[in-house]
């Protein structure tokens, strides 16, 4: 598994191609859920987990589900906790889901690479 | 030693913290500054307990005044979490001005008794909104002692979903 992350729009899936090739990504915000089990490149899943919880769905059950099957995946997420403490509960459960959620992809990834400007990491 | 430890929300930051104290044989105190008010704080806190449980910590509850706490020459101490102890002394002591100093003050009583010092911080600055003057002066706050403990820590890491990417010093473990 391959994980890239970083701010919003600063070019982490233009990063990804300029690395492994253009491809077909599966975008989270409208994909069907179980498809993100066997596609091979995964964008914005942060979006995905907000998603899951509307539909009552355990994100960390779906991402340990996703480590097990699609091991192969590139996923794209957006790091979004560096910010003030929301006050809207549900926005603070998908804020800490998120960071759990990316632990976990960004443990079972051999490579992870963050990017900030266009200009991509590799911190793993 | 002195380890800054930054990063978002739940990012892997405390179990890092604990990480580096595994390998310190000494005392070791956890100083928890989160004040168990509501559901989300006792959960966060269980939790918290859990992951410590068998890694030999006493815990020593420090919501402010981080200056008085007593503490024991030559210990090993993660001190969790800066975001939690600068709310605590800006906005329930009364006293908003001066709480920089007073942290400042805080943390070198805190690093002149212990050997090996973890701090768990937050980056709380990076989401782009403008806050209202309370939280807007918050996060200057706590990013100004970020900035001030940075240039007195050994070793400062902001850990990125799990990942510890190096900002100052080598990476302790």
């Amino acid at each position: 598994m391959i994980l890239i992350t970083g701010g919003a729009y600063q070019g982490k899936r233009k990063a990804a191609e300029d690395i492994f090739g253009e491809g077909v990504w599966t975008d989270c915000s409208s994909c069907g859920f179980d498809e993100v089990y066997k596609c091979g490149r995964i964008y914005g899943y942060h979006r995905l987990i907000k998603r899951l919880m509307e539909a009552g769905i355990s994100p960390d059950e779906f991402t340990e589900r996703l480590c097990r099957e699609n091991g192969g995946a590139i996923v794209v997420m957006d790091e979004i906790g560096c910010g003030i403490v929301p006050i809207d509960k549900e926005e603070r459960r998908w804020r800490e889901a998120v960071g759990r959620c990316g632990c976990m992809i960004a443990d079972h990834s051999e490579r992870v690479m963050r990017v900030v400007c266009g200009i991509s990491a590799d911190i793993k | 030693m002195t380890t800054l430890i930054t990063g978002g929300s739940k990012c892997g930051k405390s179990r890092f913290g604990e990480r580096i104290l595994d390998l310190y044989s000494g005392q070791k105190i956890y100083i928890a500054t989160m004040q168990p008010f509501g559901e989300e704080a006792h959960m966060a806190i269980e939790r918290h307990r859990r992951q410590r449980q068998g890694r030999g910590f006493t815990t020593m509850e420090v919501y402010r005044d981080l200056v008085s706490a007593e503490l024991p020459d030559n210990c090993g101490v993660l001190l969790e979490c800066l975001g939690n102890l600068c709310a605590n002394e800006m906005f329930s002591t009364g006293k908003m001005s001066g709480a920089a100093d007073r942290i400042m003050d805080g943390i070198k009583h805190v690093a002149e008794h212990a050997e090996e010092l973890v701090i768990i911080t937050n980056q709380v600055s990076s989401d782009g909104i403008d806050y209202p003057e309370g939280t807007a002066e918050y996060i200057a706050v706590l990013s100004e002692i970020n900035r001030r403990i940075a240039v007195l820590a050994d070793c400062v890491i902001e850990c990125v979903y799990g990942i510890p990417v190096m900002m100052k010093g080598e990476l302790p473990c």
